[in-house]
């Protein structure tokens, strides 16, 4: 699974803002210039991003399987014709661009989840989105970052409860039903026992965030990510 | 660690406790994409996700409803391994099912309204023809975006965007609504 790992490449030593804004401005020239010159440069960025970040594009691909059948269908099915000649490649040429195009914003995201923590990502958030939004949307990514796992293995057990008692023989209605009655009551009360630990605790609008600066080196991200920005607008 | 030198201002006890839930629910969300059951009419296996769009707008209400899914796209992009497959990161926003995703908080705003008649939040316990249309309403939200979203980022055509995307999803969402029902009718949650 594409997730953080500690590291001290150069896009660990990143501050995440610069990361954020790479990705943004990278997803934007991707979308203005999907063309094979576009996308030739667009590929040496993303393996430049790859390299920073100490992540082989292997690794990256793993955490992209679910998407491959969505990227491959695209020019499938746009190319296919309902009689003769029933297939038409130049159909799929476009498609078939889109598809690397989303394939290349692939890489460059991984680079920034594999090298960022949530604690950076959180406080990048913060520092971003200005006022009480900005930092109840930081808790909440933190809170989500936290219960996924929890919440997770709730779920996976209450559906293993039911195959073990011949559930899964059920109509899918009443398996989803089940399964989800389960996960959801198990979900309010663990929201319920983490907003008193909160209110017990004083839980306030002060958050202790880790401390991020740009430093000298971020100005290499900055600057990709305004050339980036330029040439959407070229 | 950056520190403050202000009085401490505590959040409010209301407004903790709607943080707590849309995170959790947030949380269920990003946990439905794991948890897959085989598809009785198509072998694309269904996952819990949608169900939980149409359980946050019930439960939560049109503004935390709507929040708790804004908060799953926020963890999610930020690098929580919540969306489908399990997969993180920004580029799924901006990838082929980007439609859907967006759709999500929107969808759940929108059922949300619906069952609860406003923004404010009433009892969810409505009639069965309202809690249907609700979440067959949410359904078009999410099919629309989503069709949208793949012809526009994939360049192709509406028409290949829905067989490609969409077609051989709509009809489990039939079961997905039954299962919502079944919930808010069983009384299983006791929920305020």
């Amino acid at each position: 699974m594409l997730t953080y790992e500690p590291g001290d490449s150069f896009a660990h030593r990143l501050d995440p803002r610069t990361k954020l804004a790479v990705q943004l401005s990278f997803a934007a020239a991707g979308l203005a210039h999907t063309t094979p010159v576009g996308l030739v440069v667009l590929g040496l960025v993303a393996a430049g991003c790859l390299r920073a970040a100490d992540t082989s594009p292997l690794s990256a691909l793993h955490g992209l399987r679910y998407a491959i059948p969505f990227l491959a269908v695209g020019p499938v099915v746009e190319a296919a014709r309902l009689g003769a000649p029933w297939f038409e490649p130049a159909a799929a040429v476009e498609p078939a661009l889109a598809s690397v195009r989303v394939l290349l914003v692939f890489f460059v995201a991984a680079a920034y989840v594999k090298t960022t923590p949530v604690r950076e990502s959180r406080a990048a958030v913060q520092r971003l989105v200005p006022g009480r939004i900005g930092i109840a949307l930081g808790i909440g990514i933190a809170l989500v970052f936290r219960f996924l796992p929890l919440v997770r293995r709730d779920l996976l057990r209450v559906r293993e409860a039911q195959a073990a008692r011949l559930g899964d023989e059920r109509r899918l209605d009443e398996r989803l039903s089940l399964v989800a009655a389960g996960g959801l009551r198990r979900s309010f009360a663990r929201a319920d026992a983490l907003a008193l630990a909160l209110r017990a605790r004083c839980f306030a609008w002060n958050p202790t965030l880790p401390v991020i600066r740009f430093a000298r080196r971020d100005a290499a991200g900055l600057a990709l990510a305004v050339a980036l920005s330029v040439s959407v607008a070229v | 660690m950056a520190t403050e030198h202000e009085s401490v201002e505590l959040v409010g006890d209301e407004l903790v406790g709607n943080i707590a839930r849309s995170a959790l629910f947030a949380a269920l969300m990003g946990a439905g994409s794991y948890v897959s059951f085989p598809n009785p009419i198509s072998p694309i296996p269904v996952t819990m996700q949608v169900l939980v769009v149409f359980l946050a707008g019930i439960f939560l209400g049109p503004i935390w409803g709507g929040a708790s899914m804004g908060l799953y796209l926020a963890a999610g992009g930020l690098g929580a391994p919540v969306f489908a497959g399990g997969s993180a990161g920004f580029a799924p926003l901006v990838g082929p099912t980007a439609g859907y995703l967006w759709s999500y908080p929107l969808a759940a705003t929108l059922v949300g309204a619906l069952v609860h008649g406003g923004v404010e939040l009433r009892d969810y316990r409505v009639g069965t023809p309202r809690l249907v249309s609700a979440m067959v309403a949410g359904t078009l939200v999410v099919y629309t975006l989503g069709t949208v979203g793949f012809a526009y980022v994939q360049g192709v055509s509406l028409q290949s965007a829905f067989w490609a995307a969409s077609a051989a999803f709509i009809p489990v969402e039939a079961f997905k609504i039954a299962a919502a029902v079944g919930i808010v009718r069983s009384d299983a949650i006791a929920a305020q």
